[in-house]
């Protein structure tokens, strides 16, 4: 039994074609393709098979399903369902137990080779990953089964990406990212604390409708979402160029819109997709609202440090002041050190001088 | 462990103690070196001695006139390379902070815009003393390693700072901690090095112009 | 003293970046009327990716105007499309049921796509009506009839 097409589903569903160019526009406006490129990618999206997607969770705290699923609602995200089919989701589906696995087991057999795996969460590893079990089977052997007949791996959120939370200091759960799993398949890192829902569904669009993986960054991640970094499309740009900082949450310049460079914000050095295209569908994103960007689709971000001390204050691997105390123990130490050299090489050179000045004048003699 | 965080952690921590033990060896080391005995009659009190050290700091900040038209355009040129550094060092934000990192206060940054033109001017004339080290007859004789390295480093610095804050040419992280990691370089040369000329420059004036007051010359 | 939200004065400081973003879109939009005016294909600018704060939204509304179409559209959420001043310039809003807008762009063309039948759309379109007047001629037949 051949699936039926999108565009047949749209049909059967309602929807017209119409509004599923007016989706298709706004998909590609997101990803940043020529907003007239809509039509083209409608077209090719109606004439594809809905993708089969499954849906893994593993140590997370569910907020990026919910930035996913969220706007599962009489919306236009509605429409993604009509684009993929979710056939195995912890939260969303109405099976559970044997019932909620066997549907898991059908669609990799259906669709072997073929199916999506989504995965949020971070997998634990140490002592054979019995830290995280599911049904009887641990996180670990569940994404290497699972892996087997995947068209590909979408590592949704910087804990499924990159580690995240569970791997930060001091990591008892020996907590890893999919990559370090799974090495034999393609791998999208869709990194953030949780990741815009835009470019959640924006990367699953693009793989249904164009039927290939999003180019690619160094760390994995969508080029299109994570090509910029938070600094060079902020709109406070203006204000660190003109060295406008805010010092506090609450003083004029942070009243004024200021940069927040001061507060902590780690926008230089964070590649996303925050200050375009924005949160809560475009409402507004942390720096708008007046705090510093946290870092949260960089790796290792819960390890680097306060959110709220400059980046260039970084030093010896902690962020915000090198304590007085501890300033004054380096100097102090190092000076006492070099002051304890400089006594011996001043008392050799003395020695020397003595030696020298008791010599004989000799032009001939050769001195040292 | 990344560069960046290598550069600032680790690195940075090793170039400070370096560069601290460092400068201290030396200062101590000069200063308990043996001074020759004076031989000539003081012609001045000792006050007034003290006073013309003290001027000479300040006089020998130009050269005298009959000079001026010799050394004159090189004076200058150390100069302007010298005030841009201090400048970008002093009161770009972000170095500012890294400063109120370790000083736990701050100060007002100027536009960062101004400093990018700053810097670039100065990486311009630092470009024309090397190119005067290499053309000038005298200064060829008598430059060496130290000379040149101390040159390479501090305008590596300059560079990568300017090629971090213009995003060009890698990512920003491997920029910025190429940067850091030129400075840790540049903190575990100072102390070896003329760079020192930092801390000898004021003192060596003084002790010249009280010798030279203590003989009455004018300082 | 608990100072209440109401009392924290917000202000915008007007800097210096605030004509950049606006001249730009404009020196698109002349660019793309050019180019369509002497044949070219019509033109449509992202006004989402770019960083227009709402000052400068305010000063391109305004320095476009109002033309005489306006359009409102019912596709899953409100979508309008609006003609401004400038003959050939569309400014389109598209809004998702929950009202929470997902696209906002220029389109520069005679008539905006959205607004034109869709080429599947209309090739069933002949047959479906044919079936809806056969449906309703078989409901109104004499057996019916009173």
């Amino acid at each position: 039994m051949t699936q039926p097409t999108i565009g047949e589903l749209l049909l059967q569903n309602g929807v017209s074609r119409r509004a599923f160019l007016k989706y298709c526009t706004a998909m590609a406006t997101l990803m940043a393709l020529p907003a007239g490129m809509g039509r083209a990618l409608a077209a090719q999206a109606a004439a594809a098979r809905r993708l089969a997607v499954v849906y893994l969770s593993f140590q997370e705290c569910t907020g990026c399903a919910e930035s996913l699923l969220r706007a599962y609602s009489p919306s236009i995200e509605n429409l993604l369902f009509n684009v993929i089919s979710l056939d195995y989701q912890h939260t969303l589906m109405a099976a559970a137990g044997h019932q909620a696995e066997g549907a898991l087991a059908q669609t990799m057999k259906e669709n072997f080779g073929q199916y999506l795996v989504i995965v949020d969460g971070a997998i634990p590893a140490a002592d054979g990953g019995v830290y995280g079990t599911s049904g009887g089977k641990s996180y670990l052997d569940t994404m290497r089964e699972v892996s087997k007949g995947a068209a590909a791996i979408i590592s949704l959120g910087t804990c499924a990406a990159f580690g995240g939370i569970p791997m930060a200091k001091p990591n008892p759960t020996g907590a890893v990212p999919v990559s370090d799993v799974i090495s034999d398949k393609p791998i999208v890192n869709v990194s953030g604390c949780p990741p815009v829902p835009e470019v959640i569904t924006g990367t699953l669009f693009q793989f249904v409708a164009m039927g290939k993986l999003p180019e690619l960054d160094a760390l994995g991640r969508p080029k299109t979402f994570f090509g910029n970094t938070i600094h060079d499309r902020c709109y406070r740009r203006p204000f660190y160029d003109e060295g406008k900082f805010a010092k506090t949450f609450d003083d004029e310049g942070a009243r004024n819109g200021w940069c927040l460079y001061e507060l902590g914000c780690k926008g230089p050095t964070t590649y996303n997709a925050c200050a375009t295209v924005k949160w809560n569908g475009g409402t507004s994103w942390p720096v708008e609202s007046g705090h510093g960007c946290i870092g949260c689709s960089e790796p290792n971000f819960w390890d680097k440090g306060s959110f709220y001390a400059p980046l260039s204050s970084a030093a010896f691997g902690r962020a915000g002041n090198v304590s007085p105390r501890d300033a004054a123990r380096l100097v102090g130490a190092a000076a006492v050190v070099g002051g304890a050299i400089g006594l011996g090489a001043a008392a050799v050179s003395r020695q020397r001088q003595t030696r020298l000045a008791g010599a004989p004048l000799d032009p001939q003699k050769k001195e040292d | 462990m990344d560069l960046l965080s290598f550069a600032r952690g680790p690195a940075l921590q090793f170039a400070l103690v370096v560069f601290f033990i460092g400068v201290a060896w030396r200062i101590v080391g000069i200063t308990l070196l043996r001074t020759g005995r004076l031989l000539s009659e003081p012609r001045t009190s000792l006050g007034k001695a003290l006073f013309g050290g003290f001027v000479t700091m300040g006089s020998r900040s130009w050269p005298h006139p009959e000079f001026v038209g010799r050394t004159g355009a090189g004076e200058a040129l150390g100069y302007s390379y010298h005030i841009g550094l201090f400048i970008v060092v002093l009161a770009f934000g972000p170095h500012i902070q890294t400063w109120a990192g370790f000083l736990g206060f701050d100060w007002p940054a100027l536009p960062s815009g101004v400093i990018t033109i700053i810097s670039v001017i100065t990486f311009a004339l630092l470009l024309a003393v090397l190119f005067r080290r290499l053309t000038h007859r005298v200064l060829r004789l008598l430059s060496n390693f130290d000379d040149y390295f101390s040159w390479f480093i501090t305008t590596l610095v300059i560079v990568t700072g300017l090629l971090a804050t213009a995003h060009f040419g890698a990512r920003y992280e491997t920029l910025l901690g190429l940067h850091v990691l030129s400075f840790d370089v540049l903190l575990l040369w100072f102390p070896f090095g003329k760079l020192m000329h930092a801390f000898y420059i004021m003192p060596s004036r003084a002790i010249n112009g009280y010798l030279l007051a203590r003989k009455g010359a004018p300082s | 003293m608990t100072v209440r939200l109401a009392d924290i004065r917000v202000t915008f400081d007007h800097g210096y970046g605030l004509a950049a973003g606006v001249n730009a879109v404009l020196s698109e939009v002349i660019q793309g009327l050019e180019r369509l005016a002497a044949g070219g294909e019509p033109r449509t600018i992202d006004l989402r990716s770019l960083p227009l704060n709402p000052v400068e939204r305010e000063r391109l509304r305004a320095l476009l105007g109002d033309g005489e179409v306006d359009v409102t559209l019912d596709l899953e959420g409100v979508s309008r499309v609006r003609e401004t001043g400038a003959a050939g310039v569309w400014w389109i809003e598209h809004r998702d049921a929950g009202g929470e807008l997902i696209a906002e762009m220029l389109e520069i063309a005679r008539v905006p796509d959205i607004l034109n039948t869709d080429p599947e759309d209309l090739g069933r379109s002949a047959g479906a009506l044919r079936d809806r007047i056969r449906a309703a001629q078989s409901a109104a037949t004499p057996e019916n009839a009173p």
